[in-house]
């Protein structure tokens, strides 16, 4: 009907229908301004303070409980000796001395620092060995999300079971000539009871499978959550461009887990490095390992030679620490 | 010509495709099933054999074999001050669970109270946020052994006396935070912040926000870091053994290993300690899958706590929060 009067009023329905978006528009814009306004006043007023307000009480906790027992026996292993109250507070390097001297290095602190790494470093192996096959089963072979859950927490269940009460469970039925294991290796022909094939009645043996067995959950953790994570396309494609499964578990894989083993690894050696009491009841103090050691320093209130112990301890840690993080770049895969 | 062809050789072609795709057994998933049920027994067969050798009979030893009868005798050592004509160590066993019990709940709350604050400080980048994240991973990688011992010291040189509940208690916390603090901050990673925006542009103020509609939406990770607290405060015998003259639990089994003789009863407290903590974790779990059962919604329950049930078309309200 307009169609006639090519100059008539056509433009203005036009325009109104312009009009009208722009001010719902402008509403709109406005509506969103306010709002906008009044989330960023919310955020700006006062963040900073609400914040520490929320970080205080942690760090005030941790740093009594934590930051101050550590800085303490550093500052104890600097003071000196004494008979009847364990140490007064004088300067001295003497703990150091009788600890790093020349002739002291085949002493009895250094051996058991040596055994303990000793023992430390299978177990991270072992644990890394014997884990990842864990890990990698539920994270590539089970594939209903429900089993997957169920079979994990199955696995990690011991944690948070008594490391003590395991090492009990341990020690008695299982080791020792009479323990089950020996038992069973003589019902198939293979031991007897005066001469055990694995002699593990209270021996180093004994402590280091041990180890393996109460910390390989913090090897199959780590890997199993970036094993999860392993985008499967990428391993079809790898697959498909005619890598066999060794090139492929070792091209795609094994580098995207690698952060997962360093942690897994830090977390077995440091804590099995500063192990004391799994050790005294698998061992019944056979075997004695650094954190042995230094125990025994305290439990004679010999408070600064005990600190020092401690102190160098902490350095052997930092250093295996240091080394392991070698292996993979933590800061840029996390 | 091709509309006429008949049906069949369709079929057949289906056929073909389907035996083309069939995937070839998986020997690998099989083998690692079986490598993975070895792996569970090396896991709890220890456990298992300790739990059978506690319903030993009166000549029951530490050792297989197993001397009968089956009895509840062990069992009731623990309980019980007198079985028999034989007196039991469970006063000292009574004693110790009851201060186990009392400093693993305690721990349970101060890890839960501490990692959500800790957690929440984290929910923005601040100024020395990289530092803070250390000294928390510290306490997670402070060697137990090694805590004790500065704590003792730190104490010491204090000249205050140590205790189960100024140090222990204190040096076990420490090692609960760094577990609890993650799982927090894992909830966060996973919740929508605008969900406290849509609160706040409802006109509801921060603390409503909080009160109503963050804490309903993250209790789960709290009641987790109070379980982290719990279990592993339970089980501690490394930073406690150094600090503490009243035994816990864990350090009455180690008393009752340095007694003369090893009897059944050490099994029976052991298996009963383990019963406690996995029945927590069971607990913990069955909470989880009910509360997944009945899950609302994040606006559904963003309306319900501000009272304005059907007030907004959930799906549309939810269309908009997300966009």
């Amino acid at each position: 009907m307009s169609s006639s009067s090519p100059d008539g009023p056509e433009p203005v329905p036009h325009l109104d229908i312009a009009d009208i978006k722009a001010d719902e528009a402008e509403v709109e814009a406005e509506h969103e301004r306010a709002l906008g306004v009044q989330r960023a006043a919310r955020k700006e007023k006062g963040q900073g303070l609400i914040t520490f307000l929320w970080a205080l009480p942690g760090f005030v906790w941790l740093g009594f409980y934590l930051l101050a027992p550590l800085v303490f026996i550093v500052l104890m292993s600097f003071w000196t000796p004494d008979t009847a109250k364990g140490f007064v507070k004088d300067w001295t390097f003497h703990n150091y001395g009788t600890l790093l001297h020349p002739f002291s290095l085949n002493n009895a602190y250094w051996k058991d620092m040596l055994r303990s790494a000793q023992i430390s470093a299978i177990a991270v192996a072992a644990c890394l060995i014997f884990g990842f096959p864990v890990a990698y089963f539920l994270a590539m072979k089970v594939k209903k999300l429900q089993y997957q859950i169920a079979l994990f927490i199955l696995a990690l269940a011991p944690f948070w079971t008594s490391f003590i009460t395991r090492s009990v469970a341990w020690a008695y039925p299982l080791m020792g000539s009479h323990g089950a294991l020996n038992q069973f290796l003589v019902k198939i022909g293979v031991s007897s009871y005066d001469h055990p094939l694995l002699d593990t009645q209270f021996t180093q043996l004994s402590v280091q499978l041990a180890m393996i067995q109460l910390y390989i959950l913090f090897m199959v953790t780590p890997i199993f959550f970036l094993l999860a994570q392993v985008d499967r396309h990428a391993l079809e494609a790898a697959r498909d461009l005619g890598g066999n499964w060794w090139s492929t578990f070792r091209e795609v894989v094994l580098p995207q887990t690698m952060p997962g083993i360093v942690i897994g690894s830090i977390f077995i050696f440091v804590l099995t490095m500063g192990e004391y009491g799994t050790v005294e009841v698998i061992s019944q103090g056979a075997v004695t390992t650094v954190g042995v050691y230094v125990h025994s320093q305290i439990v004679g209130t010999q408070y600064p030679q005990g600190a020092a112990s401690a102190v160098l301890l902490v350095f052997v840690l930092i250093l295996g620490v240091f080394a392991i993080t070698r292996f993979a770049n933590l800061r840029d895969e996390i | 010509m091709e509309a006429v062809a008949p049906p069949a050789p369709a079929k057949t072609q289906d056929r073909v495709v389907t035996r083309q795709y069939k995937e070839p057994r998986d020997w690998a998933k099989w083998g690692l099933s079986i490598y993975f049920v070895i792996f569970l027994i090396f896991l709890y067969a220890p456990m298992i054999l300790m739990a059978i050798l506690s319903f030993q009979g009166y000549y029951g030893g530490v050792t297989f074999p197993f001397k009968g009868p089956v009895s509840l005798q062990w069992w009731r050592s623990i309980f019980q001050e007198q079985v028999g004509n034989q007196f039991t160590n469970a006063e000292a066993i009574r004693a110790a669970g009851e201060r186990s019990v009392w400093v693993s709940l305690a721990a349970g709350a101060i890890v839960a109270a501490l990692s959500f604050s800790l957690s929440m400080a984290f929910r923005r980048r601040f100024r020395g946020d990289g530092l803070a994240f250390y000294i928390i991973l510290l306490a997670l990688m402070t060697p137990g052994f090694l805590l004790g011992l500065g704590t003792q010291i730190f104490w010491k040189a204090m000249g205050e006396e140590t205790s189960l509940w100024h140090t222990a208690l204190g040096a076990n916390t420490v090692w609960g935070i760094p577990f609890g603090f993650l799982v927090m901050v894992a909830i966060w990673n996973r919740y929508d912040d605008h969900i406290d925006e849509a609160a706040r542009d409802l006109g509801a103020n921060a603390a409503t926000t909080f009160r109503e509609v963050t804490l309903p939406l993250v209790w789960t990770g709290l009641f987790g870091a109070f379980l982290f607290g719990f279990t592993l405060t339970w089980n501690d015998y490394d930073r406690t053994v150094l600090l503490v003259l009243d035994n816990t639990l864990p350090l009455q089994i180690v008393g009752l290993i340095q007694a003369a003789a090893l009897r059944p009863d050490l099994y029976a407290l052991g298996t009963a300690t383990t019963l406690v903590s996995l029945a927590v974790i069971v607990f913990f779990l069955i909470i989880l899958g009910v509360r997944s059962r009945f899950r609302r919604t994040p606006v559904q329950s963003v309306e319900e706590e501000l009272g304005l049930g059907g007030g907004i078309d959930a799906e549309a309200a939810e269309a908009v929060v997300e966009g």
